[in-house]
């Protein structure tokens, strides 16, 4: 065995013992790593009241409302996975993106009376990309996934995030 | 030992080593830098133009999306230079190949500001989109692991006297950092994330509609051919340093 | 155009660092080919012709 064949073991063996190491410590680490929780997993794991979670899902279609509240916004809203629903009361301005029927991850705490009451929500974006008469025309021919406003059905073979689930 | 030779009168070789001759690699590289840099150019600002002006904003998200012509290629150049910053150092530690060493010295800083490109430009889409400049999903955050692990390269190749061991250190700490890799292209699958999965895969079709998708190709494209351009320049700047630090050694020997 | 100062603010960030990327570079190579010129008298004769000089490399 040359010093070259040696030193590429040797490389080959720290790469091969890193790399347990590294999948075995994301995999206890999960739960951390993971940014935001669905509805059903919130349902499932109970997390205790007050504790500041991240929840994500889709707005259901058609239960946003909104109000005022001393001069300040205040919107409610459904957050789904097809699963379970959560009800989510938000004060303060909704990013552009928001909309029913699109992604979101809301900040904030889970009240007694089950209702999530959200400090921050961000939009989440999916990966999709098209114009608008794009958009307006696959709509028009029906492409669009049943009972969610703004979601295009799957363009291609990729599955999104809460198709998968 | 191949190291060393690189400074010295060129002699001709086999295999890898071959191109471990200066001499070669510097008539090699200058042949292959115009058909780089022109076409890199070329594709690039055609890219950039066509999609600041000419892709139709997206439905949703307007014109922030046009933010993605100059993420989408940073991000791709990000990950790719290391791919390209660990072989290298793997060859460097395993083979001694002195070119390896300079090609890893080389490819760090461009990639670093590749790195900082994607997590600029990436804050200036979430902000509008999204409602946070940053959140730290495990997309983000690997990919600020991956520009950290670029700066430390790149201060660790040059912090010893000697540069043997400087480029031995370096080449460790790039290919422990790999693992930083898989971690970045899965982080949106194997983890729920604010980070939209991948538009465009090898497998699947892409999601971005045809108007939008080809100024984003011209862009990749473009933007990968102006990264070999410029690593190739360093690179060849880096030798012909080496060799008029040799030369000069050499000419104060023989006046001593 | 809806968001132009993010957008012109991801564009102008790209000119500036791929501009900067590009001329270090290309100021490097010229600096570097002039000192080697002035300290290597072979490499002003080198500059063309890489053929011959390949061939001329293999019979070596």
């Amino acid at each position: 065995m040359t010093r070259k064949h040696r030193r590429l073991l040797i490389v080959l063996a720290c790469g091969a013992g890193l790399s347990t190491a590294t999948a075995l410590a994301l995999g206890a680490f999960r739960s951390t790593i993971v940014f935001f929780m669905t509805p059903a997993d919130i349902a499932e794991q109970h997390p205790p009241v007050g504790r500041t979670i991240r929840l994500g899902g889709m707005v259901e279609a058609g239960s946003l409302r909104r109000t005022t509240e001393d001069g300040q916004p205040v919107a409610t809203f459904k957050v789904t996975d097809g699963r379970d629903a959560i009800d989510v009361s938000y004060t303060g301005i909704l990013p552009d993106l928001f909309r029913e029927g699109q992604g979101v991850v809301a900040m904030g705490e889970l009240r007694p009376d089950h209702v999530f009451v959200a400090d921050e929500v961000l939009a989440k974006h999916d990966e999709k990309y098209m114009p608008k008469d794009v958009a307006e025309a696959l709509k028009k021919r029906g492409y669009w996934r049943h009972g969610q406003e703004s979601q295009p059905v799957d363009l291609s073979a990729a599955p999104t995030e809460t198709s998968a689930r | 030992m191949d190291a060393g030779t690189l400074a010295t009168t060129p002699r001709s070789g086999r295999g890898l080593h071959r191109f471990a001759n200066p001499g070669r690699f510097l008539r090699l590289a200058s042949r292959v830098q115009p058909f780089l840099t022109w076409p890199g150019l070329a594709l690039l600002l055609i890219g950039l133009y066509a999609g600041l002006f000419i892709a139709p904003p997206d439905y949703q998200q307007h014109d922030a999306m046009r933010i993605m012509y100059v993420h989408v290629p940073a991000a791709i150049l990000a990950e790719t230079g290391y791919w390209a910053l660990a072989a290298a150092s793997l060859v460097s530690l395993v083979w001694r190949h002195p070119l390896a060493d300079l090609a890893a010295k080389e490819i760090g800083p461009v990639g670093a500001g590749c790195a900082l490109l994607c997590l600029a430009s990436g804050s200036l889409w979430g902000k509008p989109m999204w409602g946070a400049w940053w959140v730290w999903d495990a997309r983000l955050t690997s990919v600020l692991v991956l520009f950290f692990l670029y700066i430390g390269h790149i201060l660790v190749i040059r912090a010893f006297d000697d540069p043997e061991r400087g480029y031995r250190a370096a080449a460790i700490l790039a290919l422990i950092g790999a693992i930083d890799l898989p971690i970045i292209k899965y982080s949106v699958v194997w983890w729920n994330t604010l980070h939209q999965p991948a538009s465009l895969t090898l497998t699947g079709s892409p999601t971005i509609a045809w108007p939008m998708l080809w100024p984003l190709l011209l862009c990749i494209v473009g933007a990968s051919l102006c990264f070999g351009a410029v690593v190739t320049a360093r690179l060849r700047a880096a030798v012909m340093e080496r060799r008029i630090a040799t030369l000069l050694r050499a000419q104060a020997e023989q006046a001593g | 155009m809806t968001h132009l100062p993010y957008i012109a603010g991801a564009y102008g960030l790209f000119a500036l660092v791929a501009s900067w990327l590009g001329l270090d570079a290309r100021l490097r190579l010229h600096r570097t080919e002039r000192r080697l010129r002035a300290v290597d008298p072979r490499a002003r004769e080198r500059a063309t012709d890489f053929r011959a000089q390949d061939r001329a490399q293999d019979r070596a």
